[in-house]
């Protein structure tokens, strides 16, 4: 009996320290228990970033659950309370009311001690920066920096009409007109997006001596078209530019010259429009309107390669969910929140934290024309 | 002609003062909505003169193309007291389907890898699949609503629970991990939502889907008026006790009003993956509350066992022609909701109006 126990007693010790020695490799995640709570699983972009996260996890070997809030903040606030309730001691939120500081503090008050990693949809809106991530110890953000996006397709913009003016100038008057659709106007992605991809095209456009953009629509003062569901769906602009395209055409000398959209969905919504009028059919006859989003997803990669949209900006699902994935190992080998940020940001130069926070992990977009 | 014309003269001069009065009090209340869309339409003429030009007027149809089959469809529930909130998700999922089943072949990222080459009968095949899959699911509404005495609105909530729970799985099917399903094959575009008319000049280029909606629009009048289903529909829709009392089914009529409705929802969604192009898990929601409106607005009464296509028809037309207009007016996306809004309330208190005062 003594010889046994002996045994078992030296194989436990042996075996502990194996896992003493992996752990300086790869922490034990084992003690964890994830919550991801995302603001809708329709949406098309998140859910490439939920097929990569659940990838990953599953991978690391990390027990994970997801919910959905299906596009209602109170909805997520219950789902967080019953995961407290349930013994999760990590929460992952993708909040649904972007840009909401008090949406942010009730989950972390539903979340009390436990460790909150935000991402992709911002905690902080214009004029709140550092009155969540700072007032919190045990708390980051992960996503992109809101108006990087705006700003990339901006300048993907003015570089092309640069390289390309006179042909896209269809009617010869010397400018542009374009058509903009927006996505949610409570987002602030979305509105920075709708903000600098025009403004950031004109300052190149006017460096080099060419009038400004000009809205198609002179009676709309907003300048944009919204999707009235706040959906960012290809059926909302599909619905408007139709209704644009009866309107302003090549042979009434108006044609639409430029289409902006906040993202891919609803550029390829315009395409279908377009396509419909026989423009944008990616022939190499017919005239092609040139048409950019932001996300580059499967179907904007294959319509730029089928010759039918212009351009894009990638927002990498791949590198997003493996952020959060770096962050959660990192907390399961007990670093703080802060370093396991840094150690992420130090681990691919594709993140970086943003200036200012500890606690901010930004992913890069990257321009996506081919 | 002259002789309607004539005794409606005649019987206008037998009124008294009062009663003229209320003749064309009434007169303007009872076609208010007619009415007042045709000030909006001239006003919007004259501030834009495009909204009436051939290329506007093609586009109005052509958005009322795409929103008709729904609305046809929910038509049926709302004779029968009920309504159907499930339609938008059935739509979304059966234009998933759509999609999925007709992706042009040579694609790199497939949903489904083993299918037929997109042959005519093979989108054929599809449409007959998807109307199907749509009528399944308003079988399962009609018989909860049917059997169990259910109220519509409670059973098609929880089928459009159900549904959306469904499309969600199905965007996960093969490694499509969430994403919008598109690159759909040209053969299916061309025959759907390619041209049929095109005239350069004018800027207009008219699709298919335009004139499966006429043929359908013929379809469901006759079915309507001239079947004894129609007939036992309107019966049911008015006093179902009464109905069931003449010898009518009350249970087969009800299933299989709303297994139509199922069914042209399949339809509208067919067209709507080929219009689109690109169909995301978000895709039809919200769509039954533009074809409720469309029919309430056209004169289809939640009082039930009235209505009628034509009405139908005019509610699709004026919700698209109010989207239009609002659009070539500039007018702010907020103050939008606020007119579609009073416009639906507006229609529908005038059509109650004709109840009460026939009470």
């Amino acid at each position: 009996m003594k010889k046994f126990l002996a045994i078992v007693l030296a194989l436990a010790m042996v075996m502990s320290l194996g896992a003493v020695a992996f752990a300086a490799e790869e922490p034990d995640v084992s003690g964890l228990k994830v919550g991801v709570f995302w603001y809708a699983f329709s949406d098309a972009f998140l859910s490439t970033v939920r097929a990569s996260l659940n990838e990953q996890l599953e991978e690391a070997g990390i027990d994970y659950d997801d919910f959905d809030a299906n596009n209602t903040q109170a909805t997520q606030l219950e789902q967080v309370q019953t995961a407290v309730t349930n013994g999760y001691n990590v929460l992952v939120v993708n909040l649904v009311t972007s840009g909401s500081a008090d949406a942010a503090e009730q989950i972390l008050q539903a979340a009390g001690d436990l460790p909150v990693i935000f991402f992709n949809r911002a905690v902080e809106g214009d004029g709140e920066e550092h009155t969540v991530l700072d007032a919190h110890e045990n708390i980051s953000f992960i996503g992109t920096d809101a108006p990087e996006a705006g700003h990339m397709q901006g300048q993907m913009i003015g570089e092309f009409l640069m390289e390309n003016y006179d042909e896209v100038d269809l009617n010869g008057d010397g400018a542009i007109s374009y058509a903009m659709f927006m996505g949610d106007a409570a987002n602030v992605e979305a509105i920075y997006r709708t903000q600098f991809g025009v403004e950031d095209a004109d300052a190149i456009l006017t460096e080099n001596g060419k009038p400004a953009l000009v809205y198609f629509n002179e009676s709309n003062t907003d300048k944009y078209q919204l999707d009235p569901n706040g959906a960012w769906s290809s059926a909302a602009a599909f619905d408007f530019m139709s209704t644009n395209l009866a309107e302003y055409s090549e042979a009434n000398g108006n044609m639409i010259e430029l289409v902006i959209a906040n993202n891919d969905d609803m550029a390829i919504g315009a395409i279908s429009a377009l396509q419909a009028v026989g423009y944008n059919m990616g022939d190499g006859e017919c005239t092609k309107i040139p048409v950019f989003g932001v996300d580059a997803t499967q179907v904007a990669q294959d319509a730029i390669a089928a010759d039918q949209m212009t351009g894009t900006v990638k927002q990498d699902n791949v590198g997003m969910a493996a952020a959060i994935t770096g962050v959660l190992k990192g907390l399961a080998g007990e670093s703080t929140m802060a370093d396991a940020v840094s150690a992420v940001a130090e681990s691919d130069e594709m993140f970086s934290v943003a200036e200012g926070f500890a606690n901010k992990l930004f992913v890069a977009y990257a321009p996506f024309t081919a | 002609m002259t002789g309607y014309f004539k005794r409606k003269a005649e019987e206008y001069r037998a009124l008294d003062q009062l009663d003229r009065r209320r003749y064309w009090v009434d007169g303007l209340l009872n076609n208010a909505l007619y009415i007042l869309m045709a000030v909006f339409i001239i006003f919007t003429a004259v501030v834009n003169k495009n909204f009436l030009s051939a290329s506007s007027i093609a586009n109005v149809v052509i958005l009322a193309a795409a929103s008709l089959p729904m609305a046809l469809g929910i038509g049926g529930c709302i004779v029968l007291t009920g309504t159907d909130l499930s339609g938008g998700r059935v739509f979304g999922l059966t234009a998933a389907m759509a999609a999925a089943f007709l992706q042009n072949r040579m694609a790199t990222k497939l949903i489904f890898e083993h299918l037929p080459n997109t042959t005519g009968a093979w989108i054929f095949a599809v449409l007959v699949i998807v109307m199907l899959a749509g009528a399944v699911i308003g079988l399962v509404n009609g018989f909860f609503v049917a059997k169990f005495s259910l109220h519509p609105f409670i059973v098609t909530l929880a089928t459009q629970l159900i549904t959306y729970g469904i499309i969600l799985m199905f965007f996960q099917i093969n490694g499509n991990g969430g994403g919008p399903i598109s690159n759909v094959a040209q053969e299916f575009k061309n025959v759907v939502s390619g041209p049929v008319i095109r005239i350069a000049s004018k800027n207009v280029s008219i699709p298919w889907y335009v004139i499966y909606a006429f043929l359908l629009v013929i379809v469901m009048w006759f079915v309507w008026n001239k079947t004894t289903f129609g007939k036992n529909m309107f019966a049911v829709g008015s006093n179902a006790e009464a109905a069931r009392v003449s010898g009518v089914n009350v249970f087969k009529t009800t299933v299989m009003v709303h297994t139509l409705a199922g069914a042209l929802y399949g339809f509208a969604g067919f067209v709507e993956a080929a219009r689109l192009g690109s169909i995301t898990a978000a895709t039809g929601l919200n769509n039954e509350c533009d074809a409720i409106a469309a029919c309430v607005i056209g004169g289809v009464s939640f009082v039930g066992g009235t209505g009628n296509i034509g009405g139908i028809v005019v509610g699709v037309f004026v919700l698209r022609i109010i989207f239009v207009a609002l659009n070539m007016l500039g007018i702010n996306p907020n103050l939008q909701f606020i007119i579609k809004g009073a416009i639906i309330l507006a229609a529908c208190s005038l059509d109650m109006r004709k109840y009460l005062v026939r009470k």
